[in-house]
Parts: structure tokens; C-alpha cells; sequence
């Protein structure tokens, strides 16, 4: 099983700690903190030893297609590992122009299902990041059902939503005022925050609790879950203790107690894994 | 030129048969899974059945959801499903899993497959993707401009369709969770509790809301038409149907008076002013011919208002007593005067003078919703069940 981690800082990529790195890039990639551009891309790979996986999963409008092409035909020229895509119009052009460049499917919440899987898998996508709604039973039936490779965030802020929207911008002139690109709100209900991060391409929204996977490590570990993902955003004071140990605990067959104990530190929510979403509250006929 | 699909939802049998009486092309519906509302009435398979042979007697389509996105035990009775309901007649499925669309095209020749909003299909290069996989028709994301949805046309091969009508998702279709996080109620699987239309605290400032008002293309249905639109959605499929009779009757006579070249400015502004009517909500085009901004928005929560223009819903009218009897819906009175208005597009404005409850007794008002009265009405015009009873002006008490 390997560790993938998307840096929430510029200046530190973790790439020797960790198996493999995720960079979104800039302008093409949605629902990050941090965005790298394709120069600052090209020298990341120039000195790293890690797997490289580039982000671009951003909702593609006609105008960006040409730009997107030409993109996809330099990376393709770059040693990566894969780029993770939402828009069809990325695996389409892949199959134009017969890149070689594998394919991470993140469509966020809809990698919810094995067939789906296979069906991108018989498209020549390798991977698929699972959804982070759905249980840890549903993944590991994925993980064992499905040809592709399954990827599974562990540990992260994770993002909720997206809008094409300026949500942030809209609330601050609203109030009369200026103010910056972030903004945190509650909901009473759940008494939970969420963090709205807006950009060019739109409004991000980040749960602003921290899911602590660790404890599902080893039943990944056991399903022989291809990749896990860990994202620092809002742990960056001890993200880099937290891949170090993580690989340590994968490297002991995920035995060691003591990794669970020291990272209840990290809080009790498991966001879905253990929780099944409901969808009918009334009954039909 | 082939005339545009206007495509209603139906969120059961009576507002399938009502929407088609009142001028939809084809109506989409949801069975009872595997449909992005999973709390509508929806249809059983019989229900299913008796609707595609009440539109296909009307030359008309039914266009079944099956736009959820699956998870591993949605699978497991999906493709007996799909069978079933082919079997039942439909039209069209709209999809939004591919595994779905692929699967469907290689078993079904007789049914087309629409790719799902769900998808927020944005650019002609993944169109082109879902082409080579069979698809039929693309409902594209709602955040596309005039020049971009034209620009699309031009490109692609498959049918377009776009939504003209009704409430907006503040996230891009399929790309929003909070329900799930909020509410525990999945999004993609038909459970979504609408969580942009709640209310969030900020700790310094207002609080924040990001409510949407609703789509209303009705001055743009030219546009639409001439860029090479093949179909209209309204989307609501949980709408009462005096709402949807409203607005399937003012676009069908939007879409037949810019085919017969009899649209005019004082129409429009007369279709306009009903569909604001009926609206509970303020409206916009969104992305059509601007990018969106602060416009689109509430800023103090749902921005909703209750509407009570409906009085009534026509059981039957008797030409020879001149008696129409209707299920009362809001309260009004004798000297109101009210509008009535039937499914092939007739209107008749009145002042009621005598009203009666379902024994015949004489009453001065109509003032218990669901039961049974009776007005006098002394017309020629064809009044048919589903005919509905609007309000024009409240009787004036100091007369």
C-alpha cells in the first residue's frame, strides 16, 4: 500500500517521505490550497525520485480545450505517474491523441461502485480515487471487485462541494465590505465549519474538521488497497511526523498499536467509512 | 426545422397526465429507484406503464431518470430494472454513470439514452467522449453561456438540451456533498436536502447564504430555438400542478408563437408576468448572457414566498347546468374575480356569482382545501378536467 500526500505548502512537498506526491496544477486543477504551475511542475519532477501524480479536476469549459490539449501533450512528455481528471474531455483527448499518460479517476463524489470502475478501466483509465461518501465496506468491495487501482483519502480537510460561483466575493460585497478569498462559516445544526476557499475558476468547500482514517489503515492494508492519500491542509504542524510514522506503520504490516494510539490526536470523526448516507426519508407509493 | 422538445417533470401520474394536457413535448419522470428524487411520489412500474401509453396515445415521449450515482448494491437489481421499464414503453433513459449508458446501449436499441445534468457536461471535447459510447442526447451543465451551448452545437452530433425553467444548484450537478455532510442524506442518490438554500453563521460578519433565484429563460426561447436547442427542460418534479400547468402552458405558447411567427412584445410580456406569478422565487438566466454574479444570489436565506393565486382544479364542467365542479385549493369568494384557464390554452375571466358546496348548498365561500364545490359559469368555451381556477382581484369589500 502506498502513501500519496498532496503539500498544503509551497516549500515542502514531502516527496522523501512519502511514496508518491500530488500536484495540482494551476488552473486546471479545483478543491486544493495550493496550485503549482507547469514550469514549478517540470522542476518539481526534475528532482524528486517519487511517484508524481498531477491534478487537473476542474470542470472544462469550449474555450480551455485547446489549452487543456496542449497541456496534456507536455505532461505527457514529463516522468508522471498519472493525472487525476473529472472532465471527460481529458480521457477523450488522451484517447485522440493515444497518450500514454495513465489516468486517475476523480470524479469527487461519484466513484462510488466496482462496475463504474471497470468500465473506466476498459477505457484505459488505471486508477480511480474512491468518493469520500461512501463505507469502508464499499471500498474494500471496490478494491477487491474492481481491475483498477483504488485510491482512498485517509486523512484530510476534505472538500465537499464546488461552485463555479464567486460565493466569497458575492457574501462580501453583500456586507458592504472588503474582504479576503476565505471565508469560514457554521452550520447550527451539525455545529460544524466549513472553510470556502474561492479562486478564478470558483468556490471550494472544505469541511473544517480534520477525517482521521488512521484507524482504517489496516483494513485497507488488508484489502490490499493500492494507494492511500493524506492531504496536509490543516495539519500542517505535524504532517510531516504523520507520513513518516504512517510509512512506518505500512512498512509493519500496520500492527503497531502505538501509531493508532498517538493519532487519536488527530480526533474521533471517520467521516463516512462507518456511516451510511440514507437518501429516502419517505416511503414511495 | 424541427420543432424544440418542451420536457416537463412528472412527479406522478396526474402531473404527467396534467403537464401533457397542457402542451409538454415529453416529460421525464422517476421510478421508484435509481432516481435523483428519491423522495417525489414517483411511479411504479404499472404507473410507469399506463403513463407511456397515455403520452404515446398523444404522440408524445416519456423520458425515465435513472441519474443516481450507484453504488456497489444499486447495481446488484439495475439491469433487471432497466429491462422492466423498457418493456413498459419508455422513451428515453437520462443517465449519469457511464458503466449505465454503455450497458443500455449495447442490450436496448429501441430506448435512447441522455446523458444526465448530473454529469455538468461543459465543453464539447467530453460530449465527444459520451458520443463514442452511443449517447443519444446531452443535457449540458447549467453554467454555460449563450456562446458556449452554441458553440457546443456546433461541434457535437448528439441532441442538446438545456433547462429554461426553475430552481438552480448553487455547486456544480454532482460535484456537491454537503448534503451528505450536513444532513446525512446522499446528494447523488436522490436524498439531497437542498443545504444551499440553508442559512450558515459567520462569526464576525452577517450571516452567510448562497441561495440561488430560480432560471427563467422565457425572453431567451428565440435564442435557444435558433442556436439549434433540440430540447427545453423545466426542471420540478416535486412542483404542485398548478405550477406546472402554469408554466408548461405559458412556454408552449411562447414556442408555438415563435414557430407561427406571432409572438409579440405585449405577449411576452403577458406570458412573462404569468410565469413571475406563479414564481416563488425571483428569477434570472444565470450564466446565459453574462457570467454569474452577485445578482443571482439571496443574501437573508430562501428568499421564498408562499403563492395562493391557485383557487381550484376543474373535476368537469356541465355544458348543460353550466356547473363546474372543482376541488377547492386556497379560499376566495363570491365577487372575486377569478381566472380560469384549460389545458389547450383557453381563458376565461369571471366574477363569480354563485358558488356551492358538493351537497349543492348555496355558500358565499370556498374555504376548506381538497373538497368539493361547485361554481355556475355559463360558457361555450371546452372546459376539461385539469382545467385550473386562478385569482384576478379579491372581491372589493367596500363595494
Amino acid at each position: 500500500m502506498k502513501l500519496l500526500v498532496e503539500s498544503s505548502q509551497k516549500n515542502k512537498l514531502y516527496d522523501t517521505y512519502s511514496d508518491g506526491i500530488i500536484l495540482p496544477l494551476n488552473g486546471y486543477s479545483v478543491e486544493s490550497v495550493q496550485y503549482y504551475t507547469l514550469e514549478e511542475i517540470k522542476e518539481i519532477v526534475k528532482n524528486v525520485s517519487c511517484e508524481v501524480f498531477i491534478k487537473m479536476n476542474k470542470n472544462f469549459m469550449n474555450e480551455e480545450i485547446d489549452s487543456l490539449k496542449d497541456i496534456l501533450l507536455e505532461l505527457e512528455s514529463l516522468p508522471i505517474k498519472g493525472i487525476f481528471f473529472y472532465d471527460l474531455a481529458v480521457l477523450e483527448i488522451k484517447r485522440e491523441y493515444s497518450l500514454k499518460v495513465d489516468l486517475v479517476w476523480n470524479q469527487t463524489h461519484m466513484v462510488n461502485n466496482y462496475k463504474t470502475c471497470d468500465y473506466y478501466y476498459s477505457k484505459g483509465v488505471r486508477y480511480a480515487l474512491l468518493g469520500k461518501e461512501i463505507t469502508l465496506e464499499e471500498i474494500k468491495e471496490i478494491v477487491k471487485q474492481s481491475k483498477i487501482s483504488s485510491m482512498v483519502e485517509v486523512v484530510s480537510r476534505p472538500s465537499v462541494a464546488f461552485s463555479k460561483r464567486s460565493l466569497v466575493t458575492n457574501y462580501w460585497k453583500d456586507c458592504g465590505k472588503e474582504g479576503n478569498s476565505s471565508l469560514m462559516v457554521h452550520e447550527n445544526g451539525t455545529n460544524m465549519d466549513y472553510h470556502l476557499l474561492e479562486n478564478e475558476d470558483g468556490t471550494s468547500f472544505f469541511l473544517d474538521t480534520i477525517v482521521n482514517g488512521t484507524c482504517v489503515l489496516k483494513d485497507l492494508y488488508d484489502a490490499k488497497t493500492p494507494y492511500i492519500i493524506m492531504r496536509e491542509y490543516g495539519l500542517e504542524d505535524c504532517f510531516e511526523e504523520l507520513i513518516v510514522d504512517t510509512k512506518d506503520y505500512i512498512k509493519g504490516n500496520c500492527l503497531d498499536s502505538s501509531y493508532l494510539e498517538k493519532y487519536k490526536k488527530l480526533g474521533d470523526y471517520t467521516n463516512f467509512f462507518f456511516r451510511k448516507t440514507i437518501y429516502r426519508v419517505k416511503k414511495n407509493g | 426545422m424541427d420543432k424544440v422538445e418542451l420536457l416537463s417533470p412528472a412527479g406522478d401520474l396526474e402531473r404527467l397526465k396534467v403537464t401533457l394536457l397542457y402542451g409538454a413535448d415529453a416529460v421525464y419522470i422517476g421510478g421508484q429507484n435509481y432516481s435523483l428524487r428519491a423522495n417525489a411520489n414517483n411511479f411504479s412500474l404499472e404507473e410507469i406503464r399506463e403513463g407511456c401509453l397515455f403520452a404515446h396515445r398523444l404522440g408524445k415521449r416519456v423520458h425515465l431518470t435513472l441519474n443516481i450515482v450507484f453504488h456497489n448494491e444499486d447495481m446488484e437489481e439495475v439491469e433487471k430494472y432497466i429491462r422492466d421499464v423498457v418493456d413498459c414503453g419508455i422513451d428515453a433513459f437520462i443517465v449519469s454513470d457511464p458503466f449505465i449508458i454503455s450497458y443500455i446501449k449495447k442490450n436496448f436499441s429501441n430506448v435512447e439514452v441522455h446523458l444526465s445534468t448530473q454529469n455538468s457536461t461543459s465543453n464539447y471535447k467530453a460530449i465527444e467522449f459520451f458520443e463514442k459510447e452511443g449517447i443519444d442526447r446531452v443535457v449540458l451543465a447549467r453554467e454555460l453561456s449563450k456562446k458556449q451551448i452554441q458553440e457546443i452545437i456546433q461541434k457535437v452530433h448528439a441532441d442538446i438540451e438545456v433547462f429554461i425553467h426553475g430552481a438552480m444548484c448553487t455547486c456544480f450537478s454532482g460535484r456537491c456533498a454537503l448534503s451528505n455532510y450536513v444532513t446525512n442524506r446522499d446528494a447523488n442518490r436522490g436524498g439531497c436536502a437542498q443545504v444551499c438554500r440553508f442559512v450558515f453563521s459567520n462569526s464576525s460578519e452577517k450571516d452567510f447564504t448562497m441561495a440561488l433565484k430560480d432560471m427563467n429563460m422565457a425572453k431567451y426561447i428565440q435564442d435557444l430555438i435558433e442556436i439549434g436547442v433540440k430540447s427545453f427542460k423545466v426542471e420540478g418534479r416535486m412542483r404542485s400542478l398548478y405550477y406546472l400547468a402554469v408554466v408548461i402552458g405559458t412556454y408552449r405558447k411562447i414556442i408555438d408563437g415563435y414557430y407561427q411567427h406571432t409572438l409579440t412584445d405585449d405577449q411576452m410580456k403577458i406570458y412573462q408576468e404569468r410565469l413571475d406569478r406563479v414564481a416563488n422565487r425571483e428569477t434570472s438566466s444565470h450564466y446565459f448572457m453574462k457570467e454569474a454574479d452577485y445578482t443571482d444570489q439571496y443574501y437573508s436565506g430562501r428568499g421564498e414566498v408562499s403563492n395562493q393565486d391557485y383557487l381550484g382544479q376543474v373535476i368537469e364542467y356541465n355544458s348543460k347546468s353550466k356547473f363546474v365542479k372543482f376541488y377547492e385549493r386556497n379560499y376566495f369568494e363570491v365577487g372575486d374575480t377569478v381566472e380560469l384557464f384549460t389545458p389547450n390554452g383557453e381563458q376565461i375571466e369571471f366574477v363569480v356569482e354563485e358558488l356551492y358546496d358538493e351537497d349543492m348548498n348555496v355558500v358565499d365561500v370556498a374555504r376548506h382545501p381538497d373538497s368539493i364545490y361547485y361554481l355556475y359559469l355559463d360558457t361555450k368555451k371546452d372546459i376539461t378536467e385539469y382545467s385550473m381556477i386562478k385569482i384576478v382581484k379579491r372581491r372589493d369589500v367596500h363595494e
